[in-house]
This record gives structure tokens, C-alpha cells and sequence, in this order.
């Protein structure tokens, strides 16, 4: 007879995995888990699901209210703007503005602070110092300071307002990832490896990366939820995506004078602003009330 | 703690000499003439200019440019803003001070608020009272400043106009300008209306403060938590348990004390959050400080204040960092000193 197993294999999950089992648990995590796959699925899907072109000014349908109200027309759920443009479709390609390019700089910002955490701590002494005490001049200048002044330079726009906030990003993940890095590299199964001849980048690879991914993910996920806000405010200041574009702090900017004759113009990206920053955060918590279960086992 | 502070003043030198670098180097990335940049001075003609290249080294090494930088910064002279022709330093000696009023009663309302509130969810883990505060600390977490700032003015400013939605104080009030600090320029003053005035000056603060608390607060509420969280588990407390000391009694002399001092050193570390949110509440609620005319600055395009309005900032968070430092040190003992036989 055939035996599946031949030796008696005790299959460990990875620490990815470990964390995934103990996210599940909580109801409160994965509902915002749910919202924040939402979003995520709306960002990259959004030309395909706006019922209008968001940029499109339709001049017979002024200000109409969300649909609820007795004016209200069904085919603009959610009413229309000052230009006419229906708020479903400009919220809806809004999340692809604020939520996805934030999902994107903190992509970007993770791997480059990643990659430099590592080989600083790799480095030792004057150099070592130098480079921290570099890091927290940087880390003490607040996004928005950096953001006018990248502004100043380049001149208002989405893409420059980014690069600051992607710049403004980096120094936190250089930080978490160079503390994790050097707590690894100080413990027994790392010298296992080195005495087995393994070199630094090999053990950074196999050994030390796959343990502390869940520190990076939590910081990825402070980020993110810093980045939306980021984004938002600079749009809301004027340095950010630029009018036509919906994304909603701009949004909430231009209309902000019809505040008292269509509070929905206002309402609404604020709301979604909150929506996508609390999902963020929950399922920020979540993820660390994950660690902290683990760790307790 | 002799060697705490050296260590500590070291470390401030050095952060300072490298942030007066990134200053320093940002007259080559702004666009247009640096030497009216560095100036302000717009209308400047051909002998003016030749007297500023001399004056700024601007044809000499980068190295005296820079010396030449930093001497102009302690003598205060800082050039001229390019929007209102008014000397930099003036502006911002009146700028920075409303800043800081704004910042430091906001900070104040956010400690009051957030450090209480985590210490009873601390007291009560995973009971009810946990989770509606720990509710109310994500949620409020989640608020964008500015959104928060313009339903906090229309509802009570506009709708039950309780409070003014805009400025430091009333126009009817004239308080003459010593200090820049709004309420103790107040207190100084011997108008007849100084406590009208007064009252008008809290009313005005109370808004904004108040929004730019409410995120920082809610972090303190987390930190104040854990912190609690984890002195109670220490076993200076189990001893104190066992000695028969009540609840309270355990609470009010070793838990709070020991929990406080934890959070003495995050406070520091949000403060470069805090201006962050100041900025943009100043520009909601029209407050007269440094974030709003900075933001402001850029649209004008004047190179002068942003410039020096970085440096300002920056050297109001690494001063407020440093501080709060030494508070740390001189409340704990552990913080200056490497523990023995460890």
C-alpha cells in the first residue's frame, strides 16, 4: 500500500501564516480587512464600475441632492456637484487617487526604506551613527513641511506631492526595519546559519526577512493610513492633484464654498476620506492584535 | 546626568548643523534668482545686487557661503519676505508665538483628555469601558484634520454660534504687541477690558485647539493604555497587592507615577505630528501663526519665508524633542544611567 507521508513530517506555518490565522479570529479586524479589499478591488476597477465620466460636466443637472432626497434623481446616487459631475463617479474615481496611489507610495517607500534599513544595519559604528542621527533630522520634519517644500521646488502637482510623501515615508521604515534587522541578528538561529557559512545578504534572505515581515506589514499599514491623509490634506490645501481630478481632499476643496446650499459636495469625501483611513487602521490593529496573540502562545 | 546633558547638547549641535545644511543647500533647488531669493529683495537693481552678491559670498567657496549663512542667521538677519516686503525676522517673531500658544494648549487638551482616558481603559482591559474608549481612540484616529475643522465650525460656529470660527480675538480688542504671546500680552496690558479680552482670546483658541487635539489625543490614549497595561503586570505591584494595599491605593501611588513617566518621552515624538495638524487648522480657522503663512507663502511664491520658515519649525520640534528628553531623564533615573550589572 502506498504511503503518503514517508517520514513523519510535522508541517510548521510560516510566521505570514501564523499571523493570518490569528487575524481571522477577530470579527472587528476582518470586517475592516473586508473594507479595505473593497477599496482596494474599487482602485483598480474604478473606469469599469463609474455609472458617469467623472470629470464630465453635465450642466442640466446643478447641484442635484443624493437620491434619498425628493429632488433627487435615482440615476446620480449620490447627487452632483457644482459642474454637475455625479459624485458617485468622481468618489469612485477618487479611490483610486487617494487610496490606490497611497497603497502605491507605500509600496515604494517600503522597499526602498526596507533595502536601506537592512544594509544599515549591517554597518557599524561612526558610520552607523552618523546615518541615525541623519535619519532622525529627517524623521523630525513634519510631511507637510517637507511636502511645500518639494512643492516650492517642483510646483503644485499629484505626482511631486507624492515623491514628499514617499520621501517623508521612508525614514520610519529604515528605522523599524534596521531595529528589527540588528534584534535578529543578535540571536542564536542567525549564528546557526553563520557558522554554517552562510553570508550576510543569505542570512537577511532565509532568515532574518521571513521573521520580521510582520513588523514590516504593521508599519505598512501605519503608513498607509498617514499617506491617505497626507494625500487628502495636500489636496485640501491646493498642493496636491490639481481641480478636474476628484481626488477627495481636492474634491472637498473646490466645493467647499457650497457648503451651506449642498453640505453633500462636502459631506461625502470627507466620509470616504474617514472610510478608507478607519478600515486602514483596523485592519492595522488587527494585525497587531494578531502579534501580540501569537506572541502570548 | 552630567553626561546625559553632554551627550544630549551633543547630539542637538549636530542635528542643528544638519538641518542649517538642508537649509542652506535649498537655494540651489528654488527656482528664479538666488540671490533674490535669499534676499527678498524683488526690486533690487543692478548696484543693489552686486552689494547682496558681496554681502551673501556669493562668488566666494561654498564653504564661507555657508559660514556666511549661519552668521546671518544669528544676527537675525534673514532677509526680507518677498510678498510683504516686511523683514523676515519681524514676521515671524510675531508668527512663531501664536503658533506656539496653538500648540501647546492643544497639547495640553490632548494629555488632559488621552492620558486619563487610556489609563481607565488600562484599569478596565477588555471590559466594556476598554472598548468604547478604544473605539472612540481608532475612530477618532481615523478623522482628517481638516474635515473635522469645517464641521467643527459649522456646527459650533455656525449653526449654535457658541464660539467664533475665526482669528485669536475679537478686532474690538487692541492689545498691544510686548511678548507676542497672546494671553500674556493680555495679562500685561492695563486696558480696562482685559478680561473681556481674555475671555474673547479663550474663546477664539478653543475650536481650533480642540481640533487639532483630538488626533493626538487619541494616540496618547493608546499609549497611556499599553504603558498602564504594562506596569501593572510588573511585579513592584504584585508586591504591593500582596502587602494588602487596596485597588485605589495601588493605583494612585505606583501604577499612575511609573505609567506617566512612559509617556513623558512619546509626547516628544508626536510633536512633529502636532505642527503638522496646527498648520492645517490655521489655515481652516484663519489663526495668525507660521503654519498658515507658510502655506500661504507658497502661492505666492515667496522663497524668503519658506525657507526660514523650515528652519523655524524645524528648530521649534528639535527643541520641544530635546526637552521633553530631559524631562524623561530627570523623572527616571533608568533613562540617564546604564543600569548596573546589566
Amino acid at each position: 500500500m502506498a504511503r503518503d507521508k514517508i517520514y513523519n513530517e510535522e508541517k510548521f506555518p510560516s510566521p505570514l501564516q501564523q499571523l493570518w490565522f490569528n487575524f481571522k479570529q477577530t470579527n472587528v479586524a476582518m470586517v475592516g480587512f473586508y473594507g479595505y479589499m473593497f477599496l482596494l478591488i474599487l482602485a483598480i476597477f474604478s473606469p469599469m464600475v463609474m455609472p458617469h465620466n467623472a470629470m464630465e460636466s453635465n450642466l442640466d443637472v446643478l447641484l442635484l441632492p443624493p437620491a434619498w432626497d425628493k429632488q433627487g434623481n435615482v440615476s446620480y446616487l449620490l447627487g452632483t456637484d457644482s459642474l454637475g459631475r455625479d459624485m458617485l463617479s468622481r468618489l469612485i474615481h477618487g479611490t483610486t487617487l487617494t487610496f490606490g496611489l497611497s497603497f502605491i507610495v507605500v509600496i515604494i517607500s517600503l522597499v526602498i526604506g526596507v533595502v536601506l534599513g537592512s544594509l544599515s544595519a549591517l554597518t557599524k559604528g561612526i558610520k552607523s551613527s552618523i546615518y541615525n542621527h541623519f535619519l532622525d533630522v529627517i524623521l523630525s520634519i513634519p510631511t507637510l513641511l517637507l511636502a511645500i517644500i518639494i512643492v516650492a521646488i517642483l510646483g503644485p502637482g499629484l505626482g511631486n506631492t507624492l515623491w514628499a510623501i514617499v520621501i517623508s515615508l521612508i525614514p520610519q521604515f529604515i528605522h523599524i526595519t534596521h531595529n528589527a534587522v540588528k534584534e535578529e541578528f543578535n540571536k542564536d538561529y542567525v549564528l546557526a546559519s553563520r557558522l554554517d557559512g552562510a553570508s550576510s545578504l543569505r542570512i537577511l534572505q532565509y532568515s532574518v526577512f521571513p521573521n520580521i515581515i510582520e513588523k514590516i506589514v504593521n508599519q505598512a499599514t501605519l503608513a498607509q493610513s498617514a499617506a491617505i491623509l497626507d494625500i487628502a490634506s495636500l489636496g485640501f490645501l491646493g498642493f496636491g492633484a490639481q481641480s478636474p481630478l476628484p481626488e477627495w481632499g481636492t474634491m472637498l476643496f473646490s466645493d467647499l464654498d457650497l457648503f451651506y446650499i449642498a453640505p453633500w459636495t462636502v459631506y461625502l469625501p470627507g466620509l470616504a476620506i474617514l472610510f478608507a483611513v478607519l478600515t486602514t487602521n483596523l485592519v492595522g490593529e488587527g494585525l497587531r492584535h494578531a502579534v501580540k496573540m501569537r506572541k502570548e502562545n | 546626568m552630567l553626561m546625559f546633558t553632554l551627550r544630549r547638547l551633543s547630539l542637538f549641535f549636530f542635528t542643528m548643523v544638519l538641518l542649517s545644511m538642508l537649509t542652506f543647500s535649498l537655494r540651489y533647488f528654488f527656482p528664479g534668482d538666488m540671490l533674490i531669493n535669499l534676499s527678498g529683495q524683488i526690486n533690487a537693481n543692478t548696484a543693489e545686487l552686486k552689494q547682496l552678491a558681496i554681502d551673501y559670498k556669493i562668488h566666494e567657496s561654498i564653504f564661507s557661503q555657508y559660514w556666511q549663512y549661519l552668521t546671518n542667521i544669528f544676527h537675525g538677519n534673514l532677509g526680507l519676505s518677498m510678498a510683504s516686503q516686511l523683514p523676515i525676522s519681524t514676521e515671524i517673531s510675531t508668527l512663531l508665538p501664536a503658533t506656539i500658544e496653538l500648540s501647546i494648549i492643544a497639547l495640553t487638551i490632548a494629555m488632559v483628555m488621552g492620558i486619563p482616558l487610556g489609563f481607565i481603559a488600562a484599569i478596565y482591559h477588555r471590559k466594556k469601558i476598554d472598548n468604547i474608549i478604544l473605539t472612540f481612540a481608532i475612530v477618532g484616529h481615523s478623522f482628517p484634520v481638516f474635515w473635522l475643522g469645517l464641521l467643527v465650525i459649522l456646527i459650533f460656529s455656525i449653526q449654535l454660534a457658541w464660539f467664533p470660527s475665526a482669528g485669536d480675538i475679537s478686532l474690538l480688542f487692541e492689545i498691544p504687541q510686548q511678548t507676542g504671546f497672546l494671553f500674556i500680552d493680555i495679562l500685561l496690558s492695563n486696558s480696562p477690558y482685559k478680561w473681556q479680552a481674555f475671555n474673547s482670546a479663550l474663546a477664539h483658541i478653543f475650536l481650533p485647539a480642540s481640533v487639532v487635539a483630538l488626533a493626538p489625543a487619541t494616540v496618547f490614549i493608546r499609549l497611556a493604555r499599553t504603558s498602564m497595561m504594562e506596569v501593572l503586570e510588573t511585579s513592584y505591584i504584585q508586591a504591593a497587592k500582596t502587602k494588602g494595599l487596596s485597588f485605589i491605593q495601588i493605583i494612585y501611588h505606583h501604577a499612575i507615577r511609573n505609567a506617566l513617566i512612559k509617556m513623558i518621552r512619546h509626547i516628544g515624538l508626536q510633536f512633529a505630528n502636532l505642527i503638522t495638524f496646527v498648520m492645517i487648522t490655521e489655515v481652516i480657522f484663519s489663526w495668525p501663526g507660521i503654519g498658515r503663512w507658510l502655506i500661504v507663502s507658497i502661492g505666492q511664491r515667496d522663497y524668503t519665508a519658506i525657507q526660514n520658515g523650515l528652519l523655524v519649525l524645524s528648530i521649534f520640534i528639535f527643541v520641544v524633542h530635546i526637552f521633553t528628553d530631559f524631562i524623561y531623564a530627570a523623572l527616571n533615573p533608568l533613562a540617564r544611567e546604564h543600569n548596573h550589572g546589566s
